[in-house]
């Protein structure tokens, strides 16, 4: 048995997303072999089901790809008002437990509510594109920054809450001294999860009445029925949440450095 | 005038009763007895004596059932905001936070206390120096062995110069000779630095190095003596020890006390 598999429960990518950096040959390995599989399938089968690599490129040329700048944006901007949103509402709840105990089976309720009905509210109610959109990412993605930022504060250990209190603190103390520092790796979790969430709900929720954006671009190649931009898009769809993933987890490396 | 370290147990009683019904444990039968300021003292007694517990109303996290608890005619739980800066306490775990290196950790007190943050580093400086910790006031605490992060943790409760020290079984899961060490800087500290301090533990010897007052406590937390080492009429540690032990076998007083 080699050494680091006697780590035990661990899995390989929470141990991955610790160590320092590394070439990762296994995923490039991995990747290439299937591009390359796909390439050799695309010989024997028509284009118009899987076309091959000179095709999808082509076509990634020919994309507007403000489009993606677009939907970037519409991405952050939402994740950034779903997180005040979320965090405000969960430092609320903490704060006071009958306001825990009414918000808590409402927001229950809205995370129960599948993200298509979302999409067919925000159509029925506004008008206005943007904020359709908008509306469906933040009612998405605001929950789940709430519920994982105040799972995160009500699990603060008990034996450090005793130890800060034995100082006698102020309210305002103990939440900005132990409960927020305390949250923070869960809130960065979240922030992982909702980038990832919002990346594949913004897509869908631009297929509805936008006209920029990867999900309009998406729409057009549909409807254009040309199957190898529908690849680009994804392709370029995969790219930007990988490396909104990578960048994420190095800015967490770099704040839970404290972490052992 | 009453000292700020001084202490009176008066009719002291606690009993946890769960929150869906169920049996109450009593964990202070009754306790009474009075520490002086700047008394060194040791509170010795088995598991399920209510020593922790007597030390939590002491520092002002529980309240009593019956009976109280003052410290310089003030009590901890009631006037808790009132002991800001007077009090500290050392932990069984150093319970330090993980994401404050070791210096911003014996700071964390005088930043509750507002005080200014060159005099909080000047401060924390001192006493980690003064733990022999001067080169790791970087370090988190995962870098750290376990002596060397009670050692911060002592150095935390130094920091604020408080008039009444609490020490709960402080020493007692680091290995032998670092406990042994850590203590005597315990009781060399308390002792210059003038405070009232209550070490807690299991461990006659650590009872016994403290040499002031040892309160041994009974099941459920009984005072079965109150041991002065300066007038105990015996002359020996292994007397002493002797003593000790049958009460806290016998959980009852000495039927004869030695002559």
């Amino acid at each position: 048995m080699r050494p680091e598999e006697a780590i035990g429960s661990e899995t390989v990518e929470a141990r991955e997303a610790r160590a320092p950096f590394r070439f990762p040959r296994e995923m490039v390995v991995g990747l290439l072999a299937l591009a390359v599989a796909w390439e050799i399938v695309s010989w024997f089968v028509p284009p118009f089901i899987v076309p091959g690599w000179g095709r999808i490129f082509k076509s990634l040329l020919g994309l507007p790809l403000d489009f993606v700048l677009v939907t970037l944006a519409r991405v952050v901007g939402a994740l950034v008002v779903s997180f005040v949103l979320g965090l405000g509402l969960a430092v609320a709840m903490y704060a006071s437990t009958p306001v825990e105990r009414y918000a808590r089976p409402l927001v229950r309720l809205l995370m129960a509510v599948p993200v298509v009905c979302w999409i067919l509210f925000a159509v029925l109610w506004f008008k206005w594109v943007e904020f359709r959109i908008a509306f469906v990412l933040v009612v998405v993605c605001a929950p789940v920054f709430l519920v994982d930022a105040l799972d995160a504060m009500k699990g603060v250990s008990k034996d450090l809450r005793d130890m800060l209190r034995s100082f006698r603190p102020t309210r305002v103390q103990l939440f900005t001294k132990l409960v927020l520092p305390a949250t923070v790796p869960a809130i960065l979790t979240s922030w992982k999860i909702n980038l990832s969430l919002a990346i594949r709900v913004v897509t869908i929720a631009e297929l509805v009445g936008a006209v920029t954006g990867i999900g309009y671009g998406l729409v057009v190649a549909q409807e254009l029925f040309s199957v190898s931009e529908v690849f680009a898009w994804t392709l370029i769809l995969v790219v930007i949440l990988f490396l909104a993933e990578a960048v994420l987890t190095r800015v967490e490396e770099r704040i839970l450095r404290w972490r052992a | 005038m009453k000292g700020a370290g001084a202490i009176d147990v008066a009719g002291l009683r606690k009993v946890f009763r769960h929150t869906g019904g169920g049996e109450a444990v009593v964990a202070i039968e009754r306790l009474d007895f009075t520490i002086r300021q700047g008394d060194m003292v040791a509170i010795v007694g088995q598991t399920g004596c209510g020593k922790s517990t007597f030390l939590n109303i002491l520092i002002g996290l529980e309240r009593p059932t019956e009976g109280r608890v003052a410290i310089g005619g003030r009590t901890p739980y009631g006037d808790f905001d009132h002991f800001r800066g007077t009090l500290a306490a050392v932990f069984q775990q150093d319970r330090l936070l993980p994401w404050r290196t070791a210096l911003d950790n014996v700071r964390l007190p005088l930043e509750l206390l507002g005080r200014a943050p060159d005099e909080q580093a000047r401060r924390a400086r001192a006493w980690l120096d003064r733990l022999g910790l001067a080169r790791f006031e970087r370090a988190y605490p995962h870098e750290l062995s376990g002596g060397m992060r009670q050692r911060v943790a002592l150095a935390r409760a130094f920091v604020i110069e408080p008039a009444l020290l609490l020490a709960d079984e402080a020493f007692g899961h680091l290995d032998e000779v670092t406990s042994a060490a850590l203590r005597t800087t315990f009781i060399d500290l308390a002792r210059t630095e003038g405070h009232t301090a209550i070490l807690v533990t299991h461990q006659l010897e650590e009872a016994i190095d403290m040499g002031g007052r040892i309160l041994v406590f009974g099941r459920p937390g009984a005072l079965l003596a109150d041991i002065d080492l300066h007038s105990w009429p015996r002359t020996s540690v292994a007397g002493l020890r002797g003593d000790i032990q049958r009460m806290l076998q016998s959980n009852a007083p000495l039927k004869e006390p030695p002559a």
